[in-house]
């Protein structure tokens, strides 16, 4: 059976937690009453008011009856002008002469001036980058104690060339870094 | 609209404080100072030589809320402060003994003194650094280039005809898988310092043929495309010859294929102050350049290292030219409450005090040894343009592949930046004591207002840019050659992945010079 001397200190260790909680309560009102009086708070109104607005707006958004915006691509610009999928505007390409189609310049341009994947050493694009801003001394800082640049931390726009994995929406279970 | 001259009020003292001190002036608070301990990271306690444990003169109850009379020193609790207020006339302030908080036992509240703050503040820094350093970056805005001064906005506009939309709306052809840089190109030329800097003429092409006849220079080649852009001519236009000179300059990122907004974004910058050295004939460091694109978008980042044991804090200043946040995704505190991730929220976590684990123990000057340390990072001087640049990729450790994060992030159109700078953040560590921190800059506004978003959908390794532009309060999607009206919802609504702010009252400016015909837009 129990003895006095258990229910005892169960009481006692009970009593310090109950100070510690109260004591831990009333630093937190002591912070906010003094952030209240000082004028620290303030704005409360207006972040409220755009957070208002951009539920609304994702509200409206996601609702199928709303026409959504991609209707409106593309048939005519605000200038009322229409435009084709791949640019077709001609010009001289500034390294070799040829006349090319705007849509189909960028591709031309890396075998032109022998860039692109096949022309040059197979280093990840992170790592010349690094050599290259060190080598010239290069002052635009990526301030290393919080930047993590590695080729995967990049939004890539444009077709793949090799086929990229499909993530489906699903949970993981695997950990993920935050990069 | 006013600016703030500080970030606090420091409010009116009650009756009995204002005579407290009147009749005794720093007395109290003198002869207390050296009883103000503070342990290194937390609170601040008074803490009275005479009795090991402090308790009330009356009950000799030592639990709850106790109060050091600032009169006559003596200990009373909560319940019977009152009671010594009572009996001895004229002793109606003290000091909460474990918060070091002013009390008024006649108002029966909190009263805040700058006076007291600074005692305590002295304390506390006084404990915890010895001789540390008070380098003090002097701002320079560098707000005035060629513009005339702006007047107040008026009178809405109505009837607008389609001729007359804002100048430098222009779509741009899609190169090839170019529009990474076509989005970033469509913000930076519609970002004010730059745009104006462009417009000016202050890099004069021909000039620059003459002096330097290098066939290729990418400022000549943006200001081409700006003027271009300005020009009036609404066919969309082929920046090619700015890709061109960029891959030159660029050429580790020369080549057909995925690219990231943000890295061109970081390497136009680049490439400009490179090039504005040159002409300058000047090696300044980034805090100090005066190149456009850092006299644009170049802040300055603060960092504080503090050792967990004595509180000694180390701190180094780093410019930037943008800031690159982390989702405050559903898995953090802030985000679970709504479930919504929010551009606050990236920010707090942005500037929250870390503390680096065990494995990565920092020698501490202090202690001469190697401890454990906390760190936090801030905003010790904020750009006139901001670039915020949202991180919406993970990595899996396990897999070791890369996906994206599509969340939805909330975004404010006015931004309030004082919550992040280090005068707030280094204040709120010292329990947002009335103390003029040697931090405070008081010289620029933390107000902004957007003006540019880069939205980015699809996947990691494909997937397409747009740009929303604000002018003359009106949205424009700008999409490769097609630019369109949208309502500010789609805006909102939109997958963010570069953010660009401008401060205030650049923005009014700028929406006044900007404004076709005669009549402005009103906000």
């Amino acid at each position: 059976m129990s003895g006095p001397n258990e229910d005892n200190n169960t009481q006692l260790a009970s009593h310090f937690f109950g100070d510690l909680l109260d004591s831990i309560i009333v630093d937190v009102a002591s912070e906010c009453h003094r952030i209240a009086k000082l004028g620290l708070d303030r704005n409360l109104e207006e972040e409220e008011e755009e957070m208002r607005l951009s539920v609304q707006a994702r509200a409206r958004v996601a609702d199928p009856s709303n026409s959504s915006e991609t209707n409106t691509k593309y048939v005519v610009d605000i200038f009322g002008q229409t435009h084709p999928s791949v640019a077709t505007e001609i010009f001289e390409c500034m390294n070799c002469g040829r006349s090319i189609a705007a849509g189909r310049f960028a591709p031309h341009l890396e075998k032109c001036m022998g860039k692109g994947r096949k022309a040059r050493l197979k280093v990840t694009r992170s790592s010349t980058a690094a050599q290259n801003r060190y080598s010239r001394g290069s002052p635009v800082s990526t301030y290393s104690p919080y930047s993590n640049s590695t080729s995967t931390n990049r939004l890539s726009n444009g077709t793949p060339s090799v086929a990229g994995e499909e993530y489906s929406n699903g949970t993981y279970e695997e950990p993920w870094n935050k990069t | 609209m006013c600016l703030r001259s500080s970030s606090y009020t420091s409010p009116k003292p009650c009756k009995h404080l204002a005579d407290y001190k009147l009749r005794h002036a720093f007395n109290g608070y003198d002869s207390l100072q050296n009883c103000i301990k503070t342990t290194p990271i937390g609170r601040t306690r008074v803490d009275n030589h005479n009795t090991k444990i402090p308790r009330c003169n009356f009950c000799n109850g030592y639990q709850g809320r106790l109060y050091i009379c600032l009169m006559c020193s003596s200990i009373s609790c909560s319940i019977h402060i009152l009671l010594h207020t009572q009996t001895k006339s004229g002793h109606d302030v003290a000091i909460d003994i474990e918060r070091s908080e002013l009390y008024c036992c006649l108002c029966c509240d909190q009263v805040y003194d700058p006076d007291f703050d600074k005692v305590v503040v002295s304390e506390q820094i006084k404990g915890s650094c010895p001789g540390r350093s008070n380098k003090r970056r002097r701002l320079d805005s560098g707000m005035e280039l060629d513009l005339k001064k702006s007047k107040q906005l008026i009178a809405m506009r109505d009837g607008r005809a389609k001729s007359c939309y804002p100048l430098g709306l222009r779509g741009l052809n899609n190169l090839g898988n170019t529009c990474f840089m076509n989005s970033v190109l469509q913000a930076l030329l519609h970002a004010p310092p730059l745009r104006n800097y462009f417009l000016s003429d202050h890099h004069n092409r021909d000039e620059c043929k003459r002096r330097y006849g290098e066939k290729l220079c990418l400022l000549c080649d943006i200001g081409a495309l700006v003027s271009a852009m300005f020009s009036g001519d609404r066919s969309p236009y082929s920046p090619a010859q700015f890709l061109y000179s960029w891959w030159q300059h660029s050429s580790n990122l020369a080549s057909y294929e995925e690219q990231d907004a943000h890295e061109f974004f970081i390497s136009v910058l680049d490439g400009i102050h490179e090039k504005e050295s040159k002409v300058r004939n000047s090696s300044k460091d980034d805090g100090d350049c005066q190149c456009i694109a850092h006299r644009a978008f170049s802040g300055l980042l603060r960092s504080d290292v503090t050792c967990t044991t004595c509180g000694f804090t180390s701190t180094t200043y780093d410019p930037c030219v943008d800031i690159s946040l982390n989702l405050d995704t559903v898995n953090s505190f802030a985000a679970a409450k709504t479930g919504l991730s929010t551009l606050s929220g990236c920010l707090n976590l942005f500037t929250r005090a870390e503390r680096l684990g065990s494995d990565s123990k920092l020698h501490c000057q202090n202690c001469q040894e190697l401890r454990d340390t906390s760190k936090q990072l801030s905003i010790s001087r904020l750009p006139l343009v901001l670039c915020l640049h949202i991180k919406r990729f993970e990595h899996s450790l396990i897999r070791k592949i890369s996906r994206k994060i599509d969340q939805y992030l909330q975004f404010p159109f006015a931004l309030d930046m004082t919550p992040y700078l280090s005068s707030s953040i280094v204040r709120s560590r010292f329990g947002n004591r009335i103390f003029a921190f040697e931090c405070e800059n008081s010289d620029s506004s933390a107000e902004y207002e957007i003006f540019a978003v880069i939205a980015h959908s699809g996947m990691l390794e494909s997937g397409h840019y747009v740009t929303y532009l604000h002018v003359n309060n009106q949205w424009y999607k700008c999409d490769d050659a097609w630019i369109c009206e949208v309502d500010e919802g789609i805006v909102r609504a939109s997958q963010c992945y570069m953010l660009f702010y401008v401060q205030k009252l650049l923005y009014y400016k700028a929406n006044k010079d900007l404004s076709c015909n005669v009549s402005v837009e009103s906000r």
